[in-house]
């Protein structure tokens, strides 16, 4: 039996700690539910945000609810990609475009 | 009911003395469980955060489309709107992109004109011509700080100095990541706007139910705008992870049938010594049902420690540890992608669509294996 | 077509089931054509064999498609928010009218699959195995259900546009509309709720007579009762039990009961429905099956166990039907 013991063990440990996880994120859940969130609404509500900041390469997919329909290239969500390369290759390095930078407080 | 433990104890028993081969099914079937709930996770998490935070947003955008795209609107376009019943204010946006060609990063510049205070928001809004805020991601990115500026070349090629004088906090970093706040007259000095047109209008409706008869009033009216309900936004975000999710659980599936194939080859491949043991448990009198339940309990063992062990494995991953492995597959070209702080939303839903997705397979082709090894004589096992 | 979790998982079950179903039954074709329990010859071993493969596929697959109705409920639940105007599975089940008849299937296939496992395992405990024949033939006549059932999932997922603006159980199970959702809604309250007492009450009582008596007719009764009672309670749940589960008098939709915001109430109420059924019909059914005296030994060996089990689920989905009628604070009918 003892084996049987060591794996029932081993098994309701297991359950008890992922219930734990699930339950712990429950309540994670319900305090970002209460604090993080209205903060948040609030954020979106008075800026007037479409669009969560996640993808920042390109605009349909900075804000893809605001996409437009149709271009010249398809370049709404979902479109297939104009060049297969497309998957492959990184946005190009454009030739004098402008650069984001920063001055440090104190420094000309 | 105890002959049955009985057999749980032989089960495990002769799993034990094939540490090895049960070790290695064990860790694979782990690591595939493991994948595909982190999948899961982070897809569910990051659909609950939409769906939530984003319920603020406008209850209608609307946008002007010239040639096929997002053009500029006129603003009286937003008196005409604000004159139909049942809108209440109607707030032109102005917005834009500005590109960074050494970090190949496309920030958006917003305008702002109030400066009442928003949440999770250190320092203040810009207010007068020369200021700016910034979310959290760019001043991590670049390392900066309130008080230092922020270099900006304009439409017209001037360099253009904004003191920073508010930071967004990490918590909302999800919505304000790259986002550069100016003022708007500023903004519109910035990207040389007419002051008689806005990027977009953002439209209030007092009745929730009324925004669908209101766009469609609207495009009567004004045929060469897009308006662009509150629900339409929420959904964009739930079928965006939906099939992203959908996505890498398909190309994931390869994975899915590796794993089978070695579940199989592990299960038909069985050593001469396995095969001894079976013979000998059937000519001291067990029946082919026993030798059957005796399969089942093994195939139980591994599934279920696997699964279990697996599905901690990706919580862990996803809500411990940030998404470390998994993030760059969601996260493509960006460059500045928001770090995580994800909150958990997980239902038994999603448990048990793992369970489907990963338990079945296993089972399913390990049947047959298992059945052949169980039907085989004694007496030809123990002649060989 | 969505590709989410659940869905994949369920068309991945399904098929992985229909599969190891086609070659259970392929086998069982074979079984049956050349069985012969009188023979000891070599070929009457290897069938003998062959039954231990079809019965562990057939067990197999059985068992995952009678939890995949629990998943496609689940999965309905999950993605209604995909649809403008789904408050619940009610509204991604009108997204596309074929959901409606993948319910179905999947109900009539809880039952048989249900009956099909138990009797197997009856039959497996015997030492002469008397029911290979009926239960092959029973084989041959699920799987192509199994198969529909596949199919027709295939084609409600693939159909599913979440563009479709569907309708919510709101607008589905209300009075006055010519569907039949809306007939077993306007169910007048008083008589439908005596009739669902009197059938719990009847089928209760043939459950304890037929535990103190060996009498076929009461099991034979118990059958009729049993189906009487699954009907009478599904009408019931649409027509009064969910107005007092949501404590509002318009609202009957049957599956909003299985949200968190009900605290998952609908889950132990349908499962103590289906289960407390499925062992109702079966002393009767056992009672159909060839009397050979190991067979019989067998049945009345299980049966009490079928009529405790049979016993207490439906004691528990009346719990939870009486409960909120008794104790909660929403009054239907005025005394």
């Amino acid at each position: 039996m003892q084996r049987s013991l060591a794996f029932g063990a081993y098994l309701l440990f297991s359950s008890l700690l992922l219930a734990l996880l699930l339950y712990s994120g429950r309540q994670q859940a319900d305090t970002v539910a209460e604090h993080y969130f209205p903060a948040n609404r609030q954020l979106v509500k008075q800026l007037g945000l479409t669009d969560l900041s996640i993808w920042s390469e390109a605009r349909y997919t900075r804000h893809p609810s605001q996409a437009d329909l149709f271009t010249a290239f398809q370049d709404y969500p979902g479109a297939f990609d104009h060049f297969p390369a497309g998957s492959i290759i990184g946005p190009g390095c454009l030739q004098g475009s402008p650069s984001l930078s920063f001055q440090k407080r104190g420094q000309p | 009911m105890s002959a049955r433990l009985k057999i749980l104890e032989h089960a495990l028993a002769s799993m034990a003395r094939r540490k090895q081969k049960n070790f290695a099914i064990i860790a694979v079937y782990t690591l595939t469980v493991a994948t595909l709930a982190s999948i899961l996770f982070l897809t569910q998490a990051l659909r609950n955060e939409a769906a939530n935070v984003l319920l603020g947003a406008p209850d209608l955008v609307v946008q002007r489309l010239l040639a096929g795209h997002h053009d500029l609107i006129p603003k009286q376009y937003a008196e005409q709107i604000a004159k139909l019943p049942g809108v209440g204010k109607v707030t032109p946006r102005v917005w834009g992109y500005y590109y960074d060609s050494l970090k190949k990063v496309n920030f958006t510049l917003l305008g702002v004109n109030d400066a009442s205070e928003p949440p999770l928001l250190a320092g203040h809004l810009p207010t007068s011509g020369r200021q700016c805020a910034l979310g959290r991601g760019i001043a991590d990115t670049y390392g900066v700080e309130i008080g230092d500026s922020l270099v900006l070349v304009d439409s017209k090629n001037r360099t253009l100095l904004y003191e920073i004088t508010g930071l967004f906090s990490h918590q909302s970093s999800l919505l304000t990541n790259d986002l550069i706040l100016l003022p708007e007259a500023e903004l519109r000095r910035f990207f040389a706007l007419p002051d008689s047109q806005a990027s977009d209008l953002a439209v209030q409706v007092y009745n929730e139910q009324e925004v669908s008869t209101l766009a469609k009033k609207i495009k009567h009216q004004l045929p060469d705008t897009r308006p662009i309900g509150k629900m339409e936004i929420l959904h964009t975000y739930d079928t965006v992870f939906n099939w992203r999710s959908g996505i890498m659980l398909t190309i994931f599936s390869s994975a899915l049938i590796a794993f089978c194939i070695l579940a199989w080859d592990k299960a038909t491949g069985i050593s001469a010594e396995e095969k001894r043991e079976i013979g000998i448990l059937k000519a001291i009198g067990w029946e082919t049902s026993d030798v059957l339940l005796l399969k089942f309990w093994e195939g139980l063992a591994v599934s279920l420690s696997s699964f279990l062990l697996g599905t901690i494995i990706a919580y862990l991953h996803i809500f411990f540890f940030g998404a470390g492995v998994l993030g760059p597959v969601i996260q493509g070209w960006s460059v500045l992608f928001p770090k995580f702080d994800l909150t958990p939303a997980i239902d038994l839903y999603q448990i048990f669509a793992l369970a489907g997705l990963t338990i079945i397979p296993y089972i399913a082709c390990t049947v047959i294996p298992s059945w052949k090894n169980a039907v085989t004589d004694p007496d030809s096992v123990m002649r060989s | 077509m969505l590709l989410n979790p659940g869905i994949l998982a369920l068309l991945l079950g399904c098929s992985l089931a229909f599969a190891m179903l086609l070659y259970a039954a392929w086998l069982g074709l074979r079984i049956l054509s050349r069985w012969d329990p009188q023979s000891s010859s070599e070929a009457q071993l290897q069938l003998e064999r062959r039954t231990y493969l079809v019965s562990t596929l057939t067990n197999y697959a059985f068992s995952f498609e009678i939890l995949s109705g629990l998943l496609f409920i689940f999965t309905l639940e999950d993605i209604h928010s995909l649809f403008i105007g789904a408050m619940c599975a009610t509204g991604t089940l009108n997204a596309n009218q074929i959901g409606w008849l993948v319910l179905l299937i999947k109900i009539v296939l809880f039952f048989t699959a249900a009956i099909w496992v138990h009797f197997n395992r009856l039959d497996q405990r015997t030492e002469d195995t008397p029911l290979v024949r009926p239960k092959y033939l029973g084989l041959l006549l699920l799987t192509p259900l199994v198969g529909l059932d596949l199919l027709l999932q295939y084609s409600y997922f693939t159909g599913l546009q979440p563009e479709i603006i569907t309708s919510c159980c709101g607008s589905l199970f209300t009075l006055g509309s010519d569907s039949v959702a809306s007939e077993l809604a306007g169910l007048p309250v008083e008589p439908t709720m005596l009739t669902f007492f009197l059938a719990a009450g009847i089928f209760l009582i043939l459950l304890v007579l037929c535990l103190s008596s060996k009498l076929a007719l009461f099991r034979y009764l118990l059958f009729v009762a049993s189906l009487g009672l699954f009907f009478v309670s599904l009408a019931a749940i649409v027509s009064f039990i969910s107005l007092y589960i949501y404590q509002m008098p318009t609202h009957h939709c049957p599956f909003d009961m299985l949200q968190a915001n009900y605290g998952f109430i609908g889950y132990p109420l349908y499962g103590g429905l289906f289960i407390g059924c499925l062992y109702g019909l079966l002393p009767g059914l056992a009672q159909l099956l060839p009397k050979t005296l190991s067979l019989h030994i067998e049945i009345e060996k299980t049966e009490r166990r079928w009529l405790l089990r049979a016993f207490f689920a439906i004691v528990i989905f009346l719990l939870i039907v009486a409960g909120p009628i008794l104790l909660g604070p929403f009054i239907l009918l005025s005394y």
